[in-house]
């Protein structure tokens, strides 16, 4: 196999990977808010029962979570879906993710001052309108750092869809790799992580630069 | 109906009570405003002093339910904000109050920090509330400092601003908790600067303060304030120059050496 064979084997698979990666952000990013407030919610029971989610979702390797997307829906319920594969892959990753990211947001949540909330209320905020104009943005700013961490880890954890037999780019690279009894497609997927790794810091460093504006 | 209005007292605070710990029964109870009632009318300066724990600031912060009172009643314009019908966030945009600690926002300038109640809660046009908001900030001789962050102030800066903020709201009623307790001593005197000639321009103010010239100078009514009760209220003539109350006359011989 040519060198431009196996690249072009292994860009397809670097776009599934891609598509893992922005699909999973896209959706963890959001839900991770929602899981945040259910965790702070006032009521014991919700609260309760997010603390258990995410504790599963911390506490158990991703790659048994996607099994259990995967095949759940068999075993539980005996349903058999047609092309469910890269829906379980997204629903697996986003629901860990979106874990991880509600307890980096509800940290962020900490560090804001109760006289934030208080300046907001007596101006007549409402809690929303607190929530989104006043603290959702000194939230931000204060998160990226740790947002940062858990996306660069994204990156290297999409090799984990080869669980359900996904062909992202690193199944390839070991299947190329065991066929051609080669060394280079490990290098190219190393290349591969580092690049997209210093893309996402670039990218992230940028953002925070663009916070950077006030103290 | 707005002339009746006018005569009544701006508001009226009936048999307030706020306990601490009520609800858990592993911490003592507090009884921090010990049923209080009073009327606050229009134009009225009142000035709250007394010494540390005696309910001042819980007793200010209840007027707007930033505590949320045990028991008692509030009404202000005639309306009691404590019945949970009421919307209370309309309340609070006509109950401006600054606190000890400025509470600006700092991911907003300080022209942004005026215009964002008007413009997002009173529905006014950006232009118009830009162009109020550069009005307060030449009042408070801040204009220049328009586009800088809180950060980039001062402390005596930033209560300045911390008071146009609020007045940007049109409030019927000025809070002051303890405006100038966390500023450096040189800057105590621009901000009372600031209250005095609100309080000259006949605004409602009730200011929780320990700066007795202050309340010697633009205050109408002194309330003294122990343990959660007003055991003392006067002219400032009759307060400070003639205090009946031993207690009260004990803590002004501290705060006034």
């Amino acid at each position: 196999m040519s060198f431009s064979t196996m690249l072009s084997t292994m860009g397809e698979g670097m776009l599934r990977t891609c598509a893992i990666f922005f699909l999973t952000v896209l959706f963890s990013l959001p839900l991770g808010l929602v899981i945040m407030f259910l965790r702070r919610s006032r009521f014991f029971i919700v609260r309760t029962i997010t603390k258990l989610y995410i504790a599963i979702m911390r506490g158990t390797p991703l790659m048994l979570q996607l099994l259990m997307w995967y095949f759940g829906p068999y075993y539980l319920f005996g349903m058999n879906i047609r092309g469910y594969r890269f829906a379980a892959i997204i629903i697996g990753f986003s629901m860990n993710y979106a874990a991880y990211f509600a307890e980096i947001y509800r940290g962020g949540m900490e560090t804001i001052p109760q006289g934030q909330y208080e300046a907001a209320e007596v101006l007549g905020y409402s809690k929303a309108q607190t929530f989104f104009k006043i603290i959702l943005p000194q939230v931000v700013k204060a998160i990226l750092p740790s947002v940062t961490n858990e996306i660069i880890t994204l990156v290297k954890d999409t090799s984990l869809a080869f669980t359900l037999a996904y062909n992202e780019m690193f199944s390839l690279a070991k299947q190329i790799a065991a066929s051609q009894t080669s060394f280079v497609p490990f290098v190219v997927a190393g290349v591969f992580y580092f690049v997209a790794n210093y893309a996402v810091a670039f990218i992230m460093e940028r953002i925070e630069k663009r916070f950077d504006y006030y103290k | 109906m707005a002339d009746n209005l006018f005569n009544k007292p701006l508001i009226r605070v009936e048999n307030l009570f706020k306990i601490f710990g009520e609800n858990d029964v592993k911490k003592p109870t507090v009884n921090a405003i010990d049923n209080v009632s009073l009327e606050i009318n229009r134009g009225d300066v009142m000035v709250i002093i007394g010494p540390s724990g005696s309910g001042k600031s819980t007793f200010l912060r209840s007027l707007n339910l930033l505590e949320k009172p045990s028991s008692g009643h509030i009404y202000v314009n005639e309306v009691d904000i404590t019945d949970k019908n009421v919307d209370i966030d309309k309340h609070r945009q006509k109950m401006g109050m600054v606190f000890q600690h400025f509470n600006l926002f700092p991911h907003l300038t300080i022209l942004r920090n005026l215009t964002i109640g008007p413009e997002k809660l009173q529905g006014r046009s950006l232009h118009d509330a830009e162009r109020e908001g550069m009005e307060l900030l030449e009042r408070v001789g801040l204009a220049d400092k328009a586009n800088s962050y809180p950060s980039q102030l001062s402390g005596g800066q930033k209560q300045r601003i911390a008071i146009v903020r609020s007045l940007a709201m049109h409030p019927d009623i000025m809070l002051f908790d303890e405006p100038t307790s966390a500023l450096d001593p040189e800057m105590v005197g621009e901000v009372l600067e600031i209250m005095k000639d609100l309080a000259r321009s006949g605004m409602t103010m009730v200011c929780v303060t320990h700066e007795m010239g202050f309340a010697k100078e633009v205050g109408t009514r002194i309330l003294f304030m122990e343990s959660g009760r007003i055991t003392a209220e006067g002219s400032p003539d009759e307060f400070f120059n003639n205090p009946s109350n031993p207690r009260l006359r004990d803590f002004l011989s501290k705060v006034l050496q």
